[in-house]
Formats: structure tokens, C-alpha cells, sequence
């Protein structure tokens, strides 16, 4: 009598062991003239209890380049660690920054060469010489998509109509900064795995600017 | 997720001098997604006399629809209102009367009685009644209200400090659940009449 739903994105589907917590989460990446802002929810939670209700999902993996976590908070974690390793490494055997291509490939490999004992869905995006800004979005199977924006987590599903409409070319730093801060308040309104306060860093190549606010700038409508 | 957690709440009843204060969260969910932040969980029987039901959506709806029904038969048959002490008895003897396959519902009873003196009481799916004298919590995150509660109480409280004390404590629990939240509703009960409001609560 009493059956256990599975959700998309829910803690039982997600493969997780018991007590892993997850970043349910709401991550996106929108491009403006000269970079990308990255922005992300900062709830952590098992179940649903909220393990961490203020964890930052925003891990920078170089100078200019960052990633935004969701599923597994351990899975990615530990991720995002051997990336910036290994992107240390070929900063210093080829005397360059590394590419945003070249991290997101990386990710690739490593997601996609251990599909089954991981749960991470990761949106890599930033700045490079060669390309300037660049969003790849890495999907639970290893799928690697270069994307004109990006959003994933579980409450990105409610924003897609948002941000498909909402989305447009060559926006400034500050215009793609306040979509960022609107899709991910409305995705909060309704995910009980996403809320908390709204991180976001606008990454260029004179360098970054890393922001958050707690007060929430929509909620949902009452009737 | 299991079924008492499917639906998400958060309820907290507290005793204050010659007052009764009770407090619930507006959502109504379907697992992780909110689908309305308007959802009634606590109801008026009496003048002074509220139910508060926590659980699956449905049997708090069929629940409240049950016991409206079962008290105006009393009403009718005994000629007199119902106390807080004879509700709670009944409801906890309906829980029961469906043990092998219960209400998804953990109530919560908070009133005045005849001489105004404040009356609480908690039960569990199968009608374990509990009476307390200082405060009842129910919901997905009585672990975090327990706390708030055990920290903030005091004995004696007037209705506006009540009202305080039943906000934060509520407030900062379902902080901390991602099922309940999305604002609040307290009712504070005392022998004048009943003051209601609602609380702005974060929309995560």
C-alpha cells in the first residue's frame, strides 16, 4: 500500500546510497558580450531534510573557467577536484591557459568512462583566448554538448519556457546577471530540492565577480 | 520518499496564559514540486477549538470532511459544543478504528476548554494520544521544530509573544525541510476571540 514514486532527479533515482546527500539543485549558464555568468542555488539536501543551506555549487576549476555541480554532491566534488588538477597540469606543460573545451572534455572522459557508479550533471562554462566565452553542459551519461546557454538540476525544468523565451543574444554583464538571478528564483519557488541564496559569478577576461543575494527577487503567485 | 513525506507540513500548536497559539505552513506538494502555496492544514471546528492535520493531502482533506461530520452529529444528539478533551478522544478512536489501513494523516488538537484553560494534544496515524501542556509538533520536520520549540517556550506567554515565539519557531524549522515552507498561517486563541495571521515565509 504505501509505494515508493520515483521522480527524475528525485534522491531514489539518483542512485544514491543511503544518507549521500544530493545537490538537487538549479544551475545555469547565460552568455554576455565578453563572458558568461554563472549562476546556482545553494541547497544541499538528503532527502528532505536540508543538509546545507548555504553550499556554494560553484567550483572554479581555473582561472577562467568554472563548474556547476548537481547530483551527487560527493560524485562532483570529487570531480571538479581532478579537473582543476589536471587543468593545473597542462597549464604547466603547455604554457597556456587551458580552454573551456579542454576542461569540458576532460569532464566528458571522466564522467562518461565511469557512467555507472556516478551521478553528475555539470554545466562547465567560462572564458578563453582562442574561443572567448564558451558554456558546455555535461549530461548524466557522459553526453557532452556545446550549448548557446545552459541550465540543469532539477528545478530546471520548470524555467526552460522562462529562459527560451527570456534568452537573447549579446546581452551585457548586467542584463545576463539579473536573467541568471530570475530564472533561478523561479525555479526555487517551485523545486523543494533547490532554494537558499542565489550565487552567481560573471566571468571575463579582465577576471571574476563572484555574488550572491538571499532575497529572492520572485515568488510564486497566490491567488 | 515515503507517504507521510509525499505531500510536505509543518505544524506547531503552543500554550500561553489562558491562550493557545497554532501555526502551520501553506504548501501543498507532489514530492519535490510545489504545486500550490494556499493549502489549508489547519481547521476551525469551534469558536475556539482548531484541528490541525498533518499528513497526506487527500486524508487531511477527507479527515477534516469526517470530523465536521461527526461533530455536528454531536452537536445534534448531545445538544452542546464539543471540548477539546472529547475531539481529540474521538479522533485518536477514528484513527484507530482504521489500523490496518490508517489515515496518512498525525494531528494535532489545540483549543480552549469550558473555563478557557488552554488544551493540547498530539496523536500519531493509528490515534496514540498524547496531551501536553507546553507544545505539539507535527509534520516532515518535527526533528527541526522539536528544537526550535525546546529553545524558544516559555511558560505563560501573552497572546502577542506567543504569536512571535510560534512564528520563529515555525519559520526556522521549515527552513530546513524542503518539503514545507512557502509561508505560514498562526492562529492565537484566547477568551476574547481569535487573531489570525499570515506570515511571510521564504519562497524556496
Amino acid at each position: 500500500m504505501t509505494t515508493e514514486v520515483s521522480m527524475m532527479h528525485s534522491a531514489e533515482s539518483q542512485n544514491l546510497k543511503d544518507g549521500e546527500v544530493s545537490t538537487g539543485t538549479t544551475i545555469i549558464a547565460i552568455p554576455f558580450q565578453g563572458g558568461v555568468v554563472v549562476g546556482a542555488d545553494s541547497r544541499t539536501s538528503t532527502g528532505s531534510y536540508v543538509a546545507v543551506r548555504t553550499s556554494d555549487k560553484i567550483a572554479c576549476l581555473s582561472d577562467h573557467i568554472y563548474a556547476c555541480r548537481s547530483g551527487s554532491a560527493a560524485d562532483t566534488q570529487a570531480l571538479t577536484d581532478y579537473i582543476r588538477y589536471y587543468l593545473q597540469q597542462l597549464k604547466i606543460e603547455t604554457g597556456r591557459p587551458a580552454r573551456v573545451k579542454s576542461a569540458a572534455h576532460l569532464l566528458q572522459k571522466l564522467v562518461y568512462q565511469n557512467k555507472d557508479n556516478l551521478s553528475a550533471g555539470m554545466i562547465v562554462a567560462g572564458w578563453d583566448p582562442v574561443e572567448g566565452p564558451a558554456i558546455y553542459s555535461i549530461a548524466l551519461g557522459g553526453t557532452c554538448l556545446k550549448v548557446p546557454f545552459a541550465f540543469s538540476g532539477s528545478g530546471s525544468l520548470y524555467i526552460t519556457g522562462l529562459l527560451d523565451s527570456e534568452f537573447r543574444e549579446n546581452m551585457t554583464k548586467e542584463e545576463a546577471r539579473t536573467l541568471v538571478k530570475k530564472a533561478l528564483a523561479h525555479a526555487m519557488a517551485r523545486d523543494g530540492s533547490s532554494g537558499g541564496i542565489i550565487r552567481t559569478v560573471a566571468i571575463t577576461a579582465e577576471g571574476n565577480d563572484r555574488d550572491y543575494t538571499s532575497q529572492l527577487p520572485y515568488g510564486p503567485v497566490s491567488y | 520518499m515515503s507517504v507521510m513525506t509525499y505531500n510536505g507540513a509543518a505544524i506547531i500548536a503552543m500554550a500561553g496564559k489562558d491562550c493557545v497559539g497554532i501555526a502551520a505552513d501553506r504548501r501543498l506538494g507532489v514530492q519535490l514540486t510545489t504545486i500550490a502555496t494556499d493549502f489549508p492544514k489547519i481547521f476551525q471546528m469551534q469558536p475556539k477549538l482548531f484541528v490541525g492535520l498533518a499528513g497526506l493531502g487527500t486524508d487531511v482533506q477527507t479527515l477534516k470532511n469526517l470530523l465536521e461530520f461527526r461533530m455536528n452529529l454531536y452537536k445534534l444528539k448531545e445538544e452542546r459544543d464539543m471540548s477539546p478533551k472529547v475531539l481529540s478522544h474521538m479522533l485518536g478512536k477514528i484513527l484507530y478504528s482504521k489500523r490496518f489501513g490508517p489515515y496518512f494523516v498525525e494531528p494535532i488538537v489545540a483549543g480552549l476548554d469550558e473555563s478557557n484553560k488552554p488544551f493540547l494534544s498530539t496523536m500519531d496515524l493509528i490515534g496514540a494520544t498524547s496531551e501536553e501542556k507546553d507544545f505539539v509538533v507535527s509534520g516532515t520536520c518535527t526533528g527541526n521544530m522539536f528544537g526550535m520549540c525546546e529553545s524558544l517556550y516559555k511558560p505563560n506567554m501573552e497572546a502577542e509573544e506567543l504569536f512571535e515565539t510560534l512564528a520563529q519557531a515555525l519559520l526556522s524549522s521549515v527552513d530546513r525541510d524542503a518539503v514545507s515552507g512557502w509561508g505560514g498561517i498562526v492562529h492565537i486563541i484566547t477568551k476574547e476571540g481569535v487573531l489570525t495571521k499570515e506570515l511571510k515565509g521564504r519562497q524556496d
